[in-house]
């Protein structure tokens, strides 16, 4: 695997973003009654539980799913700082997928209802958190044939031409 | 040519043959956005702006107070907080709070106050409770709370419920006009928010909920179990009632 878990991440993360703005746009009004077919999406978005520290919730979602975004695609671009970039990703998908699951903990024992669009956006979240940490297994693994390339190619050219790295 | 310049000149190739290799992957992404975004636009553009909703109503504040029945001032204070679209709640309103109000809240025992409770699993609630507190205008809330239950049935699965509840309120002898103008501008929504929002920092997640003295009861509980509950609250009210006077005595008492 070279890029495919870092596409992966791009891809969830827009198609998240998109159902966290879905559901920001509910909570501030814009959006008068949400499509949902399984379970009751109203009554868990206008419950206490919807917002935190002030803001919606689904708007905590939306942003970190335009920085899991970002952070994907410029890791697409650069080759440089990958297990930094890979490093974040890990940290700031667990962080959400722990908060994610906090709230379907609230959902199932304490409103006693269930969103369909806050179990998908749940589900998004762990699929980032695994492709993020294949990614940051592949990151190290870079590294350390980077280092080892290094570490065998001092002695063999000591005086010109060593190995040339993209 | 230096190995500096080799590396920067096979850099530049590696970064554009990537950046061509990607070139689907962002275009399918764009796709994916732009769809997104349209499919939300819909859905905002016909999602029924027509049909009340809570959600919608900016915060503001009201004070939430639900619907008085009985004294105000009787020993117990009972707290009901109901969506009129919800089965248990109907099956409450029909069945067992006739007797509530007959030998409890008439009796003068308790004191009750209807709280909107939209708990957003229904798509009529909020129309319901706009109805109920327009008839509240013309002092006969109580009077549509009760048609709007009985007649559950007849205006849940309705997409425009106006009809039948304008029905009820030809029936209560309501002025139509200005219950139709009421209805219409949706003025009670900011009263139907803050009494649901009541039940929110109370901790409430089902209804019927009942709030009877100190003791907050999930269900639509029967009338022996209510009684027993408005009982232990008037003990609970007495015995608190007497700590006090014997504690302003006590101070009175005091040089």
């Amino acid at each position: 695997m070279t890029r495919s878990a870092r596409l992966i991440i791009a891809l969830l993360a827009l198609v998240g973003a998109l159902i966290a703005l879905y559901l920001t746009l509910f909570k501030v009004g814009v959006i008068g009654q949400l499509v949902c077919n399984v379970g009751s999406c109203e009554r868990v978005n206008t419950s206490r539980w919807a917002m935190f520290l002030g803001l919606p919730v689904a708007a905590w979602g939306l942003a970190s799913y335009v920085v899991l975004l970002v952070l994907a695609l410029v890791s697409l671009q650069r080759d440089t700082l990958e297990r930094q970039v890979a490093l974040l990703l890990v940290a700031l998908s667990a962080w959400s997928v722990l908060f994610s699951a906090w709230l379907t903990s609230k959902e199932l024992f304490v409103i006693h209802a269930i969103c369909i669009w806050c179990v998908t956006s749940a589900t998004i979240m762990a699929l980032i958190f695994v492709a993020s940490l294949a990614e940051l297994a592949r990151a190290r693994r870079v590294d350390r044939e980077e280092r080892f390339d290094a570490q065998n190619a001092a002695p063999a050219a000591p005086s010109g031409s060593g190995p040339i790295r993209g | 040519m230096s190995q500096k310049s080799a590396r920067a000149q096979r850099s530049n190739v590696v970064r554009t043959q990537r950046a061509a290799s990607l070139k689907p992957f962002y275009i399918g992404l764009a796709v994916v956005a732009v769809v997104g975004i349209a499919l939300i636009a819909r859905t905002a553009q016909h999602s029924d702006a027509s049909r009340p909703s809570i959600a919608n109503v900016a915060i503001t504040p009201v004070k939430a107070e639900g619907h008085l029945l009985g004294n105000p001032n009787a020993p117990v204070q009972v707290l009901e907080f109901a969506d009129f679209e919800c089965p248990h709640c109907a099956e409450f309103a029909t069945i067992t709070e006739p007797d509530v109000r007959k030998r409890i809240v008439d009796a003068g025992l308790a004191s009750y106050r209807y709280f909107d409770f939209p708990i957003g699993e229904f798509s009529n609630s909020v129309a319901a409770s706009n109805a109920a507190a327009c008839a509240g205008d013309q002092h006969k809330f109580w009077e549509m709370h009760d048609k709007l239950f009985q007649g559950q049935p007849d205006w849940s699965s309705e997409s425009n419920p106006k009809s039948v509840f304008a029905t009820y309120a030809k029936a209560l002898g309501l002025d139509m006009s200005t219950w139709n103008s009421c209805y219409d501008s949706q003025k009670h929504l900011p009263e139907i928010k803050a009494n649901h929002d009541e039940g929110v920092r109370r901790g409430v997640n089902s209804t019927p909920t009942f709030v009877i003295g100190t003791k907050q009861i999930p269900g639509a509980i029967p009338y022996d179990m209510f009684k027993a509950y408005v009982d232990t609250a008037a003990m609970e009210a007495k015995a608190a009632s007497h700590a006090e006077s014997s504690v302003t005595k006590q101070a009175s008492a005091t040089p």
